[in-house]
């Protein structure tokens, strides 16, 4: 996945459109966007970074996973087997990204009132007491269709392809636009690219 | 029991720049932490009782580390899936696993059939699962990649320190209960060796995470001046360094009586598992931004 960070404008649409598809619990967030404001008046900035599970080649969190339940999929998605995870959250400690959740208590957004219709229906899916992450939507992939967070990005900033095919969109953006990992340094070769705001 | 972190605050940690680590220290997580603390006290007892020939303190050894099995269970989200734990090609969890594994029916072997093949097996096994639970805890910390603090190979040291350490702080609260035959003074002053390194080791540790990295650096002001810093203090520093050694120092100029040396154990022993809960309190991930502001994100 390639994220232009000069067209995203922080609306927080790939956070919100993830949270619909996926029915995630509050405080799960496999999308998100971190804010900051940095400088001083009047030299100030306001830097937005959408983030997700990097799906890394080098995944530190399928390397201390004790079960293998975290485990590469077709195509590099870093993907977490519900049946086998123990819930141990080593991957939470190894990810340098938090792009990991732990499944604690399945509450809803309206305490005191129960579960909603929807939320009953998306917690049915879910496993209590295992960890939790994105997985580029795979469902949606494998039916054609581009992960939720991509399909309604309203700023068209986010770009899902093979990054392992040089003619394909992504490959493209990333060497047209010089595209950057965040933290190189880790070592983890994370397959989403940001392209530069500026 | 609570939850590690509540919707509310979840959100409000993943907003800031040095995100702290809850999953290992609070609500359930202080059951690993406990898990921690019994398997390398009961790793390290076996090993000096061994030494010492001293079979009380074997039994001890198996009751801690099975003790430790059962909190490790309670910690995980799913423990009755315990025995899928197996991937020991790259887990040190998987590891310490095995260790815990080869360690309690090895040791309960031994203590059943001393003598003979089968207690010479069991010996072997114990033996082999006790120096695994004693190595692997510190490098399932060293492992995460998104705790700076913990990502260094200075912390398995240390926490073998600890485990060694805590091996003889059993063996000295426990000599009471039937320690004839072991020089108890000579165990002491092993103990006060042992705490003497720990401390330095520990010293050396936060020497050199706060020359590392922000995140590593914001760990050591969370264990000096932050959220960490009274268990680091109270625990670690004063009851299970400051005390223990104070009290050893005092034995070096003649023996001490028994329940001195229980009182140094048991300090000891205390220490051993605040400074464990102090360090894994002191975790921050790794900051994702450039320190500043954080503006108000909506509810999600």
């Amino acid at each position: 996945m390639v994220i232009d960070l000069k067209r995203c404008v922080g609306c927080y649409g790939c956070q919100l459109s993830c949270k619909a598809e996926h029915g995630t619990p509050p405080g799960v967030l496999f999308a998100r966007v971190v804010k900051r404001e940095i400088g001083t008046f009047p030299n100030t900035q306001l830097v937005h970074l959408p983030m997700l599970c990097f799906h890394c080649a080098s995944a530190p969190c399928v390397e201390v996973c004790p079960t293998g339940a975290s485990h590469y999929r077709e195509g590099g998605v870093v993907d977490v087997t519900t049946d086998d995870c123990v819930g141990c959250r080593a991957c939470m400690q190894a990810c340098p990204y938090g792009a990991r959740y732990f499944n604690e208590t399945q509450t809803g957004y309206f305490p005191g009132q129960g579960l909603t219709p929807y939320e009953q229906r998306k917690y049915a899916a879910q496993n209590v007491g295992i960890v939790m992450k994105c997985n580029f939507c795979l469902d949606r992939v494998q039916a054609g269709l581009e992960p939720a967070c991509v399909a309604n990005c309203a700023a068209r900033a986010r770009t899902f392809g093979d990054l392992d095919d040089p003619l394909s969109e992504v490959s493209q953006l990333v060497r047209l636009r010089g595209g950057e990992q965040l933290q190189p340094e880790l070592g983890t070769h994370p397959s989403v690219y940001y392209l530069p705001p500026a | 029991m609570a939850p590690s972190a509540t919707p509310d605050r979840l959100l409000a940690d993943l907003g800031t720049t040095f995100r702290p680590q809850r999953q290992w220290v609070e609500g359930r997580g202080v059951w690993l932490i406990v898990g921690h603390f019994l398997s390398s006290v009961g790793a390290g007892t076996w090993v000096f009782s061994l030494w010492l020939g001293y079979r009380p303190g074997l039994g001890l050894a198996l009751a801690a580390v099975a003790l430790s099995g059962l909190a490790h269970l309670r910690f995980l989200g799913r423990g009755a899936r315990f025995w899928k734990m197996y991937r020991v090609r790259t887990s040190w969890i998987a590891r310490g696993f095995v260790g815990m594994s080869l360690f309690l029916p090895g040791a309960a072997l031994h203590l059943l059939r001393p003598a003979g093949a089968w207690g010479s097996l069991g010996l072997a096994l114990a033996t082999v699962g006790a120096a695994v639970l004693i190595v692997y805890k510190g490098n399932v910390y060293a492992a995460s990649k998104g705790v700076p603090f913990w990502n260094s190979p200075v912390l398995p040291i240390l926490y073998a320190t600890y485990a060694i350490r805590g091996g003889l702080a059993l063996l000295l609260v426990a000599l009471p209960l039937g320690g004839r035959g072991v020089d108890a003074h000579a165990v002491g002053l092993i103990e006060l060796w042992v705490a003497v390194s720990a401390a330095v080791m520990l010293g050396f540790y936060l020497g050199v995470m706060r020359g590392t990295n922000l995140a590593a650096q914001r760990s050591v002001a969370e264990l000096v001046r932050g959220r960490a810093a009274p268990a680091f203090y109270l625990g670690t520093v004063a009851v299970g360094l400051v005390v223990p050694i104070l009290l050893g120092a005092v034995g070096v100029a003649g023996p001490l009586s028994q329940a001195v040396l229980a009182a140094i154990g048991a300090t000891s022993l205390a220490g051993d598992f605040f400074a464990k809960y102090a360090i894994a309190k002191a975790g921050i991930y790794v900051p994702l931004m450039p320190a500043g502001r954080e503006p108000a994100a909506p509810a999600a």
